[in-house]
């Protein structure tokens, strides 16, 4: 097939498939590439500072450790449900998404973060006295160290799938599974420091009273820092033509940094009053509308690229406009493509059957295939199954 | 003619070929390696070149939370803890003080626990466990201090150094008011055959610790 047998429309959809990446494979093991043996370092290294870590106390907290990590493998499956809803337009294979998790998880945490943070708040401690390390050193240590070591993650990922990781929505995405990772692993290490702290006294107690701690301020932590942070790099990559903005991707990273410092010092910044208490709850909104205005922005490509992946379905007719601008457009667009149809499960099923289609064609590379013309005749099947 | 989205998945082309990896992947991989290393071992190298310059003062006093409170040695660095006065308050159920002098350290922990003090330094001891190293251990001794904390301390020496382990429960008054108070345990370690030099100040410390006050 070549480009001057192709309609406009057929132009703007090849053009998507080789901009996006989208349907190509990822693959881990590639041992000729070297980010492949870098993350083998990371979270090799990670394994094993974190087999030394919690190999010293392993017989007196192994209940706290135990806890910890069934309460919060627990808490983590609403959070892949959350975020995998998220995964939309040109969706990341899982592969991808579980390797990043584990740099987050593994490497980010137990071979950058645990080392930098006690050297780095040392010399703060040195620097400004004890007093004021106990008040702004966490803050001024974990956005430096921890965003660039989860974010690192995601460096490593454009090494192994330069074709799959374009937009600053990948980098939002696959920001939100590294801090995810982050968060998941350092809140068991937290309830293992817990039970040291308590000399082992109590253990379920404290692991009980940490989850619920840890759980609830987790909501806005790592894994929004990450998503903002991630997209910001992504604007200043400028992976996609005319992605590129050096400044909004800075401003983004640095706003992920603050949200970052705020998280930590909450302490420093109530100074001993009431406000340690009403501030988490006055920036916990503040922080999730930007996370949705970092969203919208990231999002533009990815919703241009699924639009121009379907239109030529539009001209074939099995999609129609309405559906097209609800499975390429923002929530408000799937809101007012449910209330046209009256059925949330109907609108829910086209959409997904149109996401289906648009990826056959993807994984196709714009062919027409036998997958391809199922995809189709589902969606067909669903539209007129009213 | 075909383009790379064709070519077989590990397939490198001839001159981006370097000893079996591909050229093209040196500058994520690099970039993340180069920035790795200068997270953990630069700010240790920066670290290790600022020397500690937080000395105990006279008339200095470390904040043990709930209002108790010691005096620390005079000359010995404070590399974590708060002083009294300092913000942000200690809490006496998290309480983590290091002081530091010549190889020598003072770790003031505090936890809660619901019993005597005899029983919070076996549940120490018990969290110490991994140490097994050989040890001559001395008899356990009763502390006093000047307020009229009564604590138990307990110490030992081995090839890797002296120690002395001293726990109180940081209330006076009825044994159920005792049992219920946060306790504090005070973990001195020196070099092998040091502790006499410092057993003044540590001495001095432990007879200055006083209760928490009643809020």
């Amino acid at each position: 097939m070549t480009g001057a047998a192709l309609s406009p429309a057929g132009q703007a959809q090849r053009a998507a498939i080789q901009q996006s990446g989208w349907g190509q494979p990822f693959r881990f093991f590639q041992p000729h590439n070297l980010a492949f043996w870098v993350y083998v370092l990371g979270v090799g290294g990670g394994a094993l500072s974190m087999v030394r870590y919690f190999g010293s106390g392993a017989g007196l907290y192994r209940p706290a450790l135990a806890g910890g990590v069934l309460l919060f493998g627990i808490y983590l499956v609403p959070w892949l449900l959350l975020l995998r809803s998220q995964n939309r337009y040109t969706k990341q294979p899982a592969g991808l998404l579980a390797t990043g998790f584990f740099w987050g998880g593994i490497a980010a945490t137990f071979w950058i973060a645990l080392p930098a943070n006690t050297a780095l708040l040392e010399i703060w401690t040195k620097v400004g006295g004890t007093s004021f390390a106990a008040n702004w050193g966490a803050g001024l240590t974990a956005p430096i160290n921890e965003e660039w070591g989860k974010a690192l993650g995601l460096v490593l990922l454009i090494g192994l799938a330069p074709r799959l990781v374009r937009s600053a929505y990948d980098g939002f995405i696959i920001g939100a599974f590294i801090g995810l990772g982050f968060e998941v692993f350092e809140d068991v290490l937290y309830v293992f420091n817990g039970a040291v702290q308590s000399f082992g006294v109590d253990e379920a107690g404290t692991s009980l009273q940490l989850f619920l701690v840890r759980g609830a301020s987790g909501i806005v932590s790592h894994a929004l820092f990450s998503a903002i942070f991630c997209a910001g790099l992504m604007w200043i990559l400028g992976r996609v033509p005319g992605e590129r903005n050096v400044l909004r991707g800075v401003l983004t990273m640095l706003l992920a940094m603050v949200f970052h410092f705020t998280w930590d010092d909450v302490t420093g910044l109530g100074a001993g009053s009431v406000l340690v208490i009403v501030l988490p709850f006055v920036l916990a909104p503040i922080e999730l509308a930007a996370l949705f205005y970092v969203l919208r922005h990231a999002a533009r490509q990815e919703r241009v690229w699924t639009r121009e992946l379907l239109e030529p379905e539009v001209e074939t007719g099995a999609i129609d406009p309405a559906l097209l601008d609800a499975v390429s457009g923002l929530r408000r667009d799937r809101k007012r493509y449910r209330k046209q149809l009256h059925s949330r499960r109907r609108s829910r099923h086209l959409i997904e059957a149109a996401s289906d289609l648009a990826h056959e064609i993807a994984v196709a590379d714009g062919a027409e295939t036998r997958r391809v013309a199922h995809a189709r005749a589902e969606l067909t099947r669903l539209r007129e199954a009213a | 003619m075909t383009d790379a989205r064709d070519s077989p998945p590990a397939w490198v082309p001839v001159e981006h070929r370097w000893f079996g990896l591909d050229r093209r992947t040196f500058r994520p991989a690099l970039i993340v390696l180069v920035i790795s290393l200068l997270l953990v071992y630069g700010w240790q190298a920066v670290d290790a070149a600022i020397p500690w310059h937080n000395e105990i003062k006279a008339g200095d006093v470390l904040d043990l939370g709930g209002g108790a409170t010691a005096v620390p040695p005079v000359g010995w660095q404070l590399e974590s803890g708060t002083l009294v006065g300092a913000t942000p308050a200690e809490s006496p159920t998290s309480l983590d003080v290091l002081l530091a002098s010549g190889g020598a350290t003072i770790e003031l922990r505090g936890a809660a626990f619901n019993g005597t003090a005899a029983a919070f330094l076996d549940q120490a001891e018990r969290a110490d466990g991994d140490d097994d190293r050989p040890a001559v251990d001395g008899s356990r001794g009763t502390v006093t201090t000047e307020a009229g904390l009564v604590g138990v301390a307990q110490s030992s020496t081995s090839p890797g150094g002296d120690r002395l382990d001293a726990a109180f429960k940081t209330a006076t008054g009825t044994s159920q008011a005792v049992a219920a108070a946060p306790a504090l345990l005070v973990r001195v370690r020196t070099a092998p055959g040091q502790f006499e030099q410092h057993s003044d100040e540590v001495s001095a410390l432990l007879r200055s610790i006083t209760p928490e006050v009643d809020q």
